[in-house]
């Protein structure tokens, strides 16, 4: 059969290029700044200057030696992990029984669990430490966590309830009629198979956490300075060098993570 | 293996979401090892019963009872019902082999008998050489042999298929039917097959259920509800039919007396104990009539439409003379051959049997 004649449609055509250069644009707002405090990184001078004068690897050099920067990142570091491990464990049991309820109770609950996405994380913070301090807690770095996880749990939600709807009813059902109890049906059925959407939840939640400010400038104590308010004030105080470089080493390390999370979890297919 | 299957008895059993009553006073009893179709138009409650069944959801009110002894206390996982879901529910992320020995598993057999019994299951469904492959990589037939493997290995008491050929073309489908029927008699497993493909029922079961909304209008042997189909539902749903309306003239132990609207008169083998005077519409499917050239008693003349020779049968399309469409099949014996379209005939019941009367409410 010979191929259709292609009708030329210049409507068409012209809302194709019109998308076209609006996707271009936004690229280019979403990865310029990146690739800008990429290229300031390597500067061989002291000034954030862009473009650089010269290139030199002195600043990430210099990191090796940032205590307080280290001390900073390791921080953030255990406050993403363990904030990704619980908001993992909460977020997929919520997201079960969000799936499970029917009607108005599924909507409240999806709503409530859903809330810190929508509400200022600003105002959360501020609240949480006005709470803290009036059942007479101290921000400390559990507190930070937990903190961090009711922001951060929304992702694994969403991502969680995501992979329950594409998943088949009856597989449960035929998993019960062969035998298998509730438990084992969702360790071997149910887990399995939404066990990618959790993971991108996860993922999501840990960048999440590692560099949210908003609830950590109200809830971390000195002893535990995260990193993304460490850089914040290294700039403010003093326009550090080290802070482009260490930005650097976070663009690269997050780039990294997501290839991987993209080539094992197929990441971006689990956040539609 | 159990020789004889299990008595299933579904004793009054109702149904409701929230004020819709989907099964509405169902009851039947299926001896061990029987074959029974449930049959009914989409929605009628036919998988809500199934599902009623494996205890998936709890009934309203009724019971269900195994060999006698209620089940409805025990949960899916403890009731020994298979099923086989109309898309087949395979597990995705699992081998066949792995689909196959889930049940086993989770029913604790023994590690060494496992294997064992998962290769006679795939070589049964003849299936043994695809048994390293992911449900993905099958067929349609194919995965509804493994679904039905993975299903007999634990050997259910009960058998439940939910449309278990409506994803499969048509000469597949008759293939599996005969695979199902035969592994199914093999086991002698009582097994309910729920259908809304009535030549499925009538070729497979040895009982049919006919339901509608949500009731049971009729259960019997495909030929018992073939032939005498007990409520004008099954008449029509079950096969092709012609309704004549018209007033019940006379009634006695030979039968009853028909007047039709046009008309010609007409006897009923059975009165269903009418009484003279009710409007009523007679039933005679398309083999039930008899065409010939001459202008016999209780025959009403009609033009031929269309004609269409189906092998060893033409089915004719008749026009009446006062508009009625009449459909009749009939053999093609050597002598007679094709009748021409547009040609005149005279249309009667073989015989009175052949013509069913229902009242019009
Ligand atoms: N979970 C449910 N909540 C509310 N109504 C339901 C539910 N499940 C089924 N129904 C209704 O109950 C009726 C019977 O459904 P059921 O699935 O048993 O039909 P069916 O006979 O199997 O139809 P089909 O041949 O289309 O599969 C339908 O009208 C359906 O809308
Ligand atoms: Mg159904």
């Amino acid at each position: 059969m010979p191929d259709p004649v292609r009708v030329r449609d210049w409507n068409a055509a012209s809302l194709t290029i019109a998308f076209g250069i609006a996707t271009v644009l936004a690229a280019i707002v979403l990865i310029a700044p990146s690739i800008v405090i990429l290229i300031t990184s390597f500067t061989d001078s002291a000034s954030l200057k862009f473009p650089p004068s010269g290139y030199s690897l002195r600043w990430y050099r210099a990191l090796a030696d940032a205590d307080q920067m280290q001390t900073a990142a390791l921080n953030s570091l255990i406050v993403a992990i363990w904030t990704t491990a619980l908001s993992v464990v909460l977020g997929t049991g919520a997201a079960v029984a969000v799936s499970r309820s029917r009607g108005w109770k599924a909507r409240l609950l999806d709503g409530l669990f859903m809330s810190p996405l929508l509400l200022p994380a600003l105002a959360f913070g501020f609240a949480a430490l006005i709470f803290i301090y009036r059942i007479g807690l101290r921000p400390n770095l559990p507190l930070l966590v937990l903190g961090h996880v009711i922001v951060c749990v929304p992702f694994v939600i969403r991502t969680t309830l995501a992979a329950l709807a594409q998943l088949d009813p009856a597989l449960a059902d035929a998993s019960l009629s062969l035998g298998a109890t509730h438990a084992e049906t969702f360790r071997r059925i149910t887990l399995p198979l939404i066990g990618r959407g959790i993971g991108a939840g996860g993922f999501l939640a840990f960048m999440a956490s590692f560099d949210n400010v908003p609830v950590s400038l109200f809830l971390a104590d000195e002893r535990t300075e995260v990193l993304p308010i460490h850089l914040w004030q290294q700039i403010e105080t003093n326009l550090d060098v080290r802070t482009a470089a260490a930005s650097g080493v976070i663009i690269v390390a997050t780039l990294i993570l997501m290839a991987l999370a993209e080539r094992f979890a197929g990441l971006t297919s689990q956040m539609r | 293996m159990a020789a004889a299957g299990h008595d299933v008895q579904i004793d009054h059993v109702s149904h409701r979401f929230a004020d819709y009553v989907a099964v509405d006073d169902v009851s039947l009893t299926i001896d061990g090892g029987g074959l029974v179709a449930l049959l009914g138009p989409s929605g009628c409650g036919k998988s809500t019963l199934l599902r009623i069944i494996a205890g998936f959801i709890a009934q309203s009110s009724g019971r269900i009872l195994f060999d006698g002894a209620p089940v409805d206390h025990l949960p899916a996982n403890r009731r020994g019902v298979g099923i086989v879901f109309q898309n087949y529910a395979l597990f995705p992320h699992m081998t066949v082999r792995d689909n196959v020995a889930y049940g086993l598993r989770a029913q604790k057999w023994e590690r060494d008998d496992i294997g064992p019994r998962v290769e006679e299951m795939l070589r049964r469904v003849h299936m043994a050489q695809f048994a390293d492959r992911f449900p993905k990589q099958l067929s349609g037939g194919q995965q509804q042999r493994v679904a039905l493997a993975r299903c007999l290995a634990t050997d259910p008491k009960v058998l439940l298929l939910d449309e278990p050929f409506a994803a499969l073309d048509k000469n597949l489908r008759f293939d599996m039917q005969v695979e199902v029927k035969r592994l199914q008699h093999e086991y002698g497993i009582t097994t309910i097959m729920v259908t809304h493909d009535q030549e499925e029922a009538l070729a497979m079961a040895d009982r049919i259920a006919v339901m509608s909304r949500g009731r049971l209008e009729q259960v019997a042997s495909p030929t018992e509800i073939y032939d005498r189909p007990a409520t004008l539902f099954v008449n029509q749903f079950v096969g092709s039919t012609n309704l004549l309306r018209g007033e019940l003239l006379a009634q006695d132990s030979n039968g009853a007396l028909v007047r039709l609207d046009d008309g010609t008169a007409l006897r009923a083998a059975d009165s269903k104990g009418l009484m003279p005077g009710a409007k009523v519409v007679v039933a005679v499917r398309p083999e039930g009539l008899v065409l010939s050239d001459n202008a016999v008693e209780g025959a009403r003349p009609g033009r031929i439409k269309t004609v269409m020779p189906l092998g060893p049968q033409v089915a004719y399309d008749i026009e009446t003379e006062d508009g009625a469409a009449l459909k009749a099949v009939v053999a093609r014996s050597g002598a007679s051959g094709l009748r021409e379209a547009d040609s005149i005939v005279h249309v009667a019941p073989v015989s009175p049997a052949a013509c069913n009367i229902f009242a019009i409410e």
